[in-house]
């Protein structure tokens, strides 16, 4: 029976109410901070106490079994749980715990979810990204990292690069080739890995958008048996294929809290509109300028859809006719990346040419929109558009591959 | 339970049924052979529509309906687009009777709902202009009091289906200008001073230019008060024509993935090619995002919530989905599709009507801005 409404009995309103009040305490007035986007260190410190108290509440845990540290809430209280942070502008959970955590409560063992959860939980451990690899983007199967056997170690060569903020992270999730003569595919396993383990160097890259990443190099690095997750060689289909709303998984599908980012620039140019003119002409009236802001609108309309639609597909335990996850999920992931730095570039036409200055007595915005567009291109970031356009065409609508 | 997108049963057994139906009974050929027909439309596959009660759908139980809402038209809806079925079911149902249901009076209601419910009246409404200028701005045909009635003169096009209509719903201007003085006008077709001319058209659909000079019209509703509901009905319409295109859509999807598995160029399935797969995927976005927009409009229109924005943005999305797939149809397709004996120029020509019906693109998103 279709039902759009989320917050549908009273004990979801008093959950929904109960996020507000908090963030109305702690976060007046949201917080512009991406971590992705960020290097300065006093406004990280403020980022990450802001997340500890998130942390205290139990809600990094929210959905996760509370024999580990969680609060066993169920999806859709998750989503309600990320609208709310969207709504207030507050910023997303640092880097990928999440990630790793829906990792370990799949595959991990017993003693990895009680060694590792609690500080991801707490927002004490950060959590890098060891996936990508100079020559292995897109196409991550191919990636070169390896680890093999030795004595009750396994042992780390090569080098990981744009893993973001890696360099603030106490431990790594790194994907390493484990069976050399496997396929691209089934040779690949997880490791957590601390980064002050020796053998580990970083240099740092500096992205477009103020936020660093890195390149992180491993030497022979040594660490126990006990810090391979799930089964050797078959991280590709347990880790990876586990991460992206591709299945399904207790916590639900997606990271929304990401995608709501998109309505915080929204929110900005809305403002913009409503309180600029030009030529006299209020920009609420300019005829160009309505029709570029609806389309805005529409924009995020859809997407909110879509994540709905994710939700629908992952409460009710059935897919939608036509609405499979690899379908529907890889026409939301095509759209939303696809749509990201368009989305900007429209909002950088309604501002005109003050869009382009960052701070100031001159700038709009505090120079918001203008981050917003270098940040757009970050939108490769868990895959490219061009690569959810070939899954959704090869694997969504059965074109040869 | 919150979210859920999922047809219920009967929802889902009605879209069986209505596949089923058309399957057999509006092929594409049937679609071709009305193109341009002086039988206007399938009158067999109105009757059946009707014994099954889907001209019946939204009206009262007093009026011999059966008192369904929007999500349960919207898998017909989904139907009618894929299958092309040349009915005027929007038209006459949706928009004429929705109108008469909202402003007739008992004894208007009485005459035209039961007979439209059952099938035996076709009532289509006529609301466009020469100009083509949507919205109440739009409507300038003068009524002016004559008598104990209205004498109308002007003229409307893209009058669908008027050649089979026992009655025209005439959207004209009692006084004033904009949203103030629109009213709404049920015109006898077969009256002194109305004359109905067929127009040629892409899609082959029957769409009349009508001209009334000093036409008896009979009021519906209040003089000067019509827009408002004119308006929320339009909308309301605009759902279900979304709906139709996200139907269309689907079967547009298959045609082009399809082709593109089997047709075999450069020694490989062309589907191989990138370049093809964006054109396939561009056709499975705007469908199922328009499918989407619809949807969440169609629910909304029956909890009673407002549904003004969200109906424009489905009819924006829409009218650029059926034009854009469409277009990456043609290039998947390239000459085969160009041919007439193919059928997916019956879709690309259809969509001319749809993109355009009950507003375009940039009135819709317009409309939308105004409700934000």
């Amino acid at each position: 029976m279709i039902d759009f409404r989320i917050d549908d009995t009273p004990e979801l309103k008093a959950w929904r109410a109960e996020v507000r009040q908090f963030l109305e305490t702690e976060l007046p007035g949201g917080m512009h901070f991406d971590y992705d986007f960020e290097e300065d260190g006093e406004r990280w410190a403020a980022y990450l106490r802001f997340w500890r108290k998130v942390g205290e509440k139990g809600w990094v845990a929210a959905t996760w079994p509370t024999e580990y540290y969680g609060q066993g809430r169920s999806a859709i209280e998750n989503y309600i749980l990320q609208e709310e942070f969207s709504r207030h502008a507050a910023p997303t959970y640092p880097i990928i715990g999440q990630a790793v955590a829906a990792a370990l409560l799949r595959h991990g063992t017993h003693e990895q979810r009680l060694r590792h959860l609690k500080g991801i939980a707490e927002v004490t451990t950060l959590w890098g990204e060891g996936y990508t690899e100079p020559q292995a983007g897109s196409d991550l199967a191919s990636l070169t990292t390896r680890a093999h056997l030795d004595g009750d170690h396994w042992v780390i060569n090569g080098q990981k690069t744009l893993g973001t903020a890696a360099h603030l992270a106490q431990w790594m999730f790194v994907l390493a080739r484990t069976d050399p003569n496997a396929k691209a595919h089934s040779g690949i396993s997880a490791f957590l890995v601390p980064l002050d383990a020796p053998g580990i160097s970083m240099t740092p890259l500096h992205n477009m958008a103020d936020g660093q990443q890195n390149q992180t190099f491993f030497d022979n690095v040594r660490v126990p048996v006990d810090c391979l997750v799930g089964t050797p060689h078959q991280a590709w289909s347990e880790v990876w294929f586990g991460r992206g709303g591709e299945a399904l998984d207790r916590a639900g599908p997606a990271p929304v809290g990401w995608v709501f980012r998109i309505e915080r620039t929204l929110n900005l140019i809305r403002r913009f509109v409503a309180e600029n003119s030009r030529g006299g002409v209020p920009l609420t009236e300019d005829p160009v300028v309505r029709m570029q802001l609806a389309e805005l609108e529409m924009s995020v309309e859809i997407i909110r859809l879509q994540i709905a639609e994710a939700y629908s597909n992952f409460a009710s335990r059935r897919m939608r006719a036509g609405s499979s996850p690899i379908f529907s999920g890889n026409i939301h992931w095509a759209y939303y990346k696809e749509l990201i730095p368009r989305f900007t570039q429209t909002c950088m036409e309604i501002v005109g040419p003050a869009a382009q200055i960052q701070g100031g007595p001159w700038a709009h915005l505090e120079g918001r929109i203008e981050k917003a567009f270098r940040a757009s291109f970050g939108n490769h970031a868990g895959g490219t558009p061009q690569l959810k356009r070939m899954t959704l065409a090869t694997r969504g609508l059965g074109l040869p591959r | 339970m919150a979210i859920n997108l999922n047809f219920s049963e009967d929802q889902e057994q009605l879209r069986r049924t209505a596949r089923q139906l058309f399957d057999k009974h509006v092929t594409p050929d049937v679609v071709r052979k009305f193109q341009d027909s002086p039988e206007e439309f399938p009158k067999a596959v109105w009757r059946q529509m009707a014994e099954l009660g889907w001209l019946a759908m939204p009206f009262t139980e007093a009026h011999g309906g059966l008192e369904l809402g929007f999500l349960d038209m919207y898998p017909l809806y989904l139907e009618l687009g894929r299958s092309l079925a040349p009915v005027p079911h929007l038209e006459s149902v949706v928009l004429a009777g929705g109108l008469i249901s909202a402003l007739g009076s008992e004894a208007q209601k009485d005459a035209l709902i039961p007979a439209i419910a059952e099938g035996r009246a076709i009532v289509t409404p006529a609301i466009i202009e020469p100009d083509g200028t949507y919205g109440a701005d739009g409507v300038r045909l003068a009524a002016r009091q004559s008598g104990s009635g209205y004498a109308l003169t002007g003229v409307k096009i893209l009058v669908a289906y008027a050649g089979a209509a026992d009655q025209l719903l005439v959207a004209a201007r009692t006084s004033g200008a904009g949203e103030s003085g629109v009213s709404l006008f049920l015109v006898d077709p077969k009256a002194a001073g109305v004359s109905l001319d067929r127009t040629p058209n892409a899609s082959g659909l029957p769409l009349y230019a009508l001209t009334l000079q000093d036409a008896p019209g009979e009021l519906l509703g209040p003089a000067g008060e019509a827009w408002p509901t004119l308006n929320a009905v339009m909308l309301k319409g605009a759902v279900l024509q979304a709906a139709m295109v996200a139907g269309a859509g689907e079967r547009i999807l298959e045609m082009s993935v399809d082709y593109a598995n089997t047709r075999v160029q450069f020694g490989v399935q062309i589907g191989k090619h990138q370049a093809v797969q964006y054109l396939c995927t561009d056709i499975a976005i705007h469908g199922h995002n328009t499918g989407l927009l619809a949807l969440n409009a169609a629910w909304r229109i029956d909890a009673g919530e407002p549904f003004a924005r969200q109906a424009a943005f489905a009819k924006a999305a829409a009218s650029k989905a059926i034009a854009t797939m469409t277009w990456a149809a043609h290039e998947v397709h390239a000459g085969v599709g160009f041919m007439l004996d193919f059928d997916l120029q019956l879709y690309t020509l259809r969509g001319k009507h749809w993109e355009f019906n009950l507003g375009d693109h940039r009135y819709s998103l317009e409309q939308a801005a105004a409700e934000a």
